[in-house]
């Protein structure tokens, strides 16, 4: 049937290309399993130049034996390859170019490899579409950056080319479908080949071939933190987070950035949070990474749910023994989906909370600095007011402005910095090293993470700015160097202007919030170690080996 | 469930409310507190910010009603290095001291800058703990993120007991020796499992290395601290007569 | 290594003597005692050189913020300014 309408010709190229790329391999083909012997010559015939292709790098898996097998290929036969993924953070991402291999990317991070990237950006070796949001870039993948080849990783596979993918699902279900529905190759690579799936993720017919990987899929635990390497200041931090924004917005449906900030409110709430009364009337609903820091608040009965981006290495059992809580499958493994939990933190969330490398005396919040091109990950769909959105929610309408009767209300995004950074470089600066970007690099505009607009508070060790109560640019520079310390933003503050916004509530210093900054200890923290998360988690939580001191 | 409100971590306090939490409440008297100011002389010249107690808490303290000598080494400081300061600190209460004494074991060992002085100093607490130890308990805790290597090893085998705890490490040279010395194929220095199965103090423990396991908490550490001033203060560790006799049990015949 | 001294005269005498932190990574040793005359004298020692104008503006809003009279000695190793503002906060409010 489908070869039939091929030879229709011109309405069904698509598909009468498909057909001829898979003729191409059926030597290394049996059904829908591939030789992994053969998987270089099979990438070789498949990928044509000029392509899209996605090789899958999430947040945190990486297809990465196909990743190296395609940096293997011969660039004569494929070449100016236009690569699109979320994360461009393997080596051999980079290596791709450097060998002539792929010419373009569109992509949302590349944090291990931005300095690399910024380098072949200088040789002129790379050409960079844009770097998206998450689901601007999920989005493109649906309108005109669909890719021809998809090259994906996932646990298991049966001989059907049904895919198992576990915690770690992330981006698999959007790429396959933008590819598989527009005639483009699938190929999963996957660490066995089993009889029975423990659930099937991605159904066998959406999967042209499976190919099993030497080794399986690299991923790192990117979202354990150490309670050991929390120190005081983040607790004070943490402590104005929910004294200054949580309690007083009534905060219940969030994101958290990953951070050593966060982590202090996630391990504060059943102490300080707990002192507050404040269990069941803040963060109730989260869309989050399965962060160990968390356990002790939903041990503790503070969390209702949880949709993750991804997983994390060594949370598996804790969540499976917890499936309340988190979105598990029939066979108890967590399920993620970016894009989803994306669109959760985009619509569904009332904050976003964050770190950055640089704020400028707008808010604007940039981690692009110089000699680093890393992108920014989820930060900026989450970070963003929706402008679109209708269902109201106590934190929501908190900050409502509008007037006649047609008030709406605003998500609440928070910056989370200290005012120095531990190299003694300060946080709030004149002018972002971004700005300076437009024009260089194919950057149309600057790499801003958070635009200022969308930022409603920023929270440092000095105290909290609330940026959407300023009555004009001027209050809101003003707030801003109010909690900004002696960077070059702070050292602009006056006293009395100060004072005067101190009085309306546009700055709030630790002893408006009622926060003593002595009570800033790691005495408040539920865990101080990573055994303490273990015992708290009764046993589940299990470490990876480098988090571990016993 | 709270699990950490139930205990006081030995971990999560400094060398002074160590020793407070140890001995008989309100009985520690430091001797050359940090307002003494006996710094390193020898760190300024090498860019090194010096800590005005050199790292090194001692004084004396009562234990249960004894008069013993209270050491605790600063791990935050250079990696509890013992300089030559802070050597003579610990040697000279150790040889002051009544009934005994304990030391809190949070070092590396000998500080690297000081070299041969942070030897010297060593050799005199071995040298006083020998002599202590023959008429009073002489008493070790390894339970902090440092552990105890290097030549401050040799002194707390040298003790009448070692307590540690899980996160406590003892050993001669420290991982990042090993790797150096023997190759990564011998040790890898980042594999903390290994590191802690080879000299943590579940294993010690297990080895007769140490004498007592307790969990990271004050309390536990306190009752184990009396009752190893309790047994028998000439307990015999680390004699030439008690090796031949372990190593003719377990070398293959 | 670069030694900053501050100073301000006048202010309430501290009473007692207060010993706060560490000289470890990211962190600092604060010696805080009552003055010999009444002013405040702040002596850094850090392992850090070239912040000296950070030095100067995080430890002269300290004493704009609480105008005390007492001798303090900073021992650093590399802290944020943050962290030094909240140890000097830990040694006044046992010093005072």
């Amino acid at each position: 049937m489908v070869e039939m309408l091929a030879l229709e010709g011109r309405w069904n190229s698509r598909a009468a290309d498909k057909a001829g790329r898979l003729a191409s391999i059926a030597f290394a083909r049996n059904g829908k399993i591939l030789d992994a012997g053969h998987i270089v010559e099979v990438l070789e015939r498949l990928i044509r130049p000029g392509d899209r292709v996605c090789v899958e790098g999430d947040n945190q898996k990486q297809a990465d034996f196909l990743s190296r097998s395609l940096a293997a290929v011969d660039p004569e036969r494929v070449h100016d390859v236009h690569l699109v993924l979320s994360v461009l953070g393997r080596p051999e991402h980079i290596d791709l170019f450097e060998r002539g291999i792929a010419r373009k990317v569109d992509f949302s991070f590349s944090g291990p490899q931005s300095l690399r990237l910024a380098q072949l950006v200088e040789d002129g070796r790379v050409e960079i579409g844009a770097i998206h949001t998450y689901l601007e870039l999920f989005g493109r993948y649906f309108v005109d950056l669909t890719p021809n080849v998809a090259l994906v990783a996932a646990d298991s596979a049966d001989a059907a080319g049904n895919l198992y993918t576990g915690a770690n699902t992330e981006e698999t279900p959007t790429v396959v479908e933008a590819t598989a529905f527009r005639n483009g190759i699938v190929i999963a690579q996957v660490n066995e080949i089993t009889g029975v799936l423990p659930r099937v993720d991605i159904p066998g017919s959406w999967v042209d071939a499976v190919v099993v990987a030497d080794r399986p899929y690299a991923i790192e635990p990117l979202f354990t933190r150490d309670p050991a390497e929390i120190d005081d200041v983040a607790i004070l931090m943490a402590m104005l987070a929910i004294r200054g924004v949580y309690e007083p917005h009534r905060v219940r449906r969030l994101n958290h950035g990953i951070g050593f900030d966060t982590a202090a409110i996630e391990l504060i709430l059943p102490t300080f949070g707990e002192s507050l009364g404040l269990r069941g009337e803040i963060c109730t609903h989260w869309a989050l990474n399965p962060h160990p820091t968390l356990i002790p608040a939903i041990e503790s009965g503070w969390v209702e749910s949880i949709h993750c981006f991804g997983g994390e290495l060594g949370m598996e059992r804790y969540i499976a023994a917890r499936s309340d809580v988190f979105f598990t499958g029939p066979d108890g493994s967590l399920r993620s989906n970016r894009a989803l939990a994306q669109t959760a933190g985009l619509y569904a969330t009332d904050l976003f909370i964050g770190s950055t490398l640089q704020l400028d005396r707008d808010a604007n919040s940039s981690t692009a600095t110089r000699g680093r091109i890393a992108g920014f990950g989820g930060a900026p769909n989450m970070g963003s007011d929706p402008h679109g959105r209708r269902h109201a929610s106590a934190a929501w309408l908190a900050l409502a402005r509008g007037e006649d009767g047609i008030a709406r209300g605003r998500k609440i995004v928070v910056q989370l910095v200290e005012t120095f950074r531990a190299s003694g470089v300060p946080t709030f600066v004149e002018r972002l090293d971004a700005a300076d970007m437009v024009g260089k690099a194919g950057f149309a505009i600057a790499p801003v993470m958070i635009y200022g607009d969308d930022v409603t508070h920023v929270v440092t060790e000095e105290g909290v700015a609330y940026l959407y109560r300023a009555a004009n640019v001027d209050d809101r520079r003003a707030a801003l160097a109010a909690i900004a310390g002696v960077t070059p933003v702070g050292m602009e503050r006056r006293q009395e202007r100060t004072t005067a916004l101190r009085a309306a509530g546009v700055v709030a210093f630790p002893e408006d919030l009622g926060v003593r900054r002595g009570d800033a200890r790691r005495s408040l923290l539920a865990a101080t170690s990573m055994a303490d998360l273990v015992r708290w988690s009764d046993g589940l939580y299990d470490p990876p080996a480098r988090f571990r001191s016993w | 469930m709270t699990p950490t409100a139930l205990r006081r971590s030995y971990v999560e306090s400094t060398p002074r409310e160590r020793i407070a939490a140890l001995a008989d409440p309100g009985s520690f008297r430091e001797i050359l507190d940090p307002f003494a100011r006996c710094s390193s002389p020898y760190l300024a010249e090498q860019g090194v910010v010096a800590q005005r107690d050199d790292g090194v808490v001692v004084g004396r303290a009562l234990l249960g009603g004894r008069d013993v000598a209270a050491v605790a080494v600063d791990g935050r400081f250079l990696g509890g290095s013992i300089g030559e300061i802070g050597g003579a600190k610990i040697a000279r209460v150790l040889e002051r001291a009544r009934d005994g004494a304990f030391l809190l074991l949070d070092t590396g060992g000998i500080r690297l800058q000081e070299a041969n002085l942070g030897l010297l100093a060593i050799a005199e607490i071995c040298d006083a703990i020998v002599a202590l130890r023959e008429r009073a308990p002489v008493v070790a805790v390894v339970a902090g993120r440092v552990g105890c290597y290097g030549g401050m090893s040799v002194a707390a085998a040298l003790c009448s007991q070692i307590i540690m705890s899980p996160v406590g490490r003892f050993g001669l040279n420290g991982p990042e020796v090993v790797e150096q010395e023997a190759g990564i194929e011998e040790l890898d220095a980042r594999d903390r499992p290994a590191i802690w199965q080879a000299t943590g103090g579940v294993r010690r423990v297990e080895q007769g290395h140490a004498d007592v396991l307790v969990e990271d908490d004050l309390d536990e550490l306190a009752r184990a601290l009396r009752d190893a001033f309790r047994a028998s203060p000439n307990r015999e560790r680390l004699s030439l007569e008690r090796l031949r006799n372990r190593f003719a049990q377990e070398a293959p015949r | 290594m670069q030694r900053i001294v501050v100073e301000r005269s006048g202010g309430v005498p501290v009473t007692k003597r207060a010993h706060v932190g560490a000289v470890a990574s990211g962190n600092l040793e604060v010696l805080c005692e009552p003055p010999a005359e009444a002013r405040a004298t702040i002596v850094v020692s850090t392992s850090v050189d070239g912040f000296e104008p950070v030095w100067r503006a995080t430890l002269e809003r300290f004493l704009e913020r609480y105008p005390i009279a007492a001798a303090i000695e900073i021992n650093d190793f590399g802290a944020t300014p943050a962290m030094v503002s909240l140890r000097l906060e830990q040694a006044l409010e046992l010093a005072r």
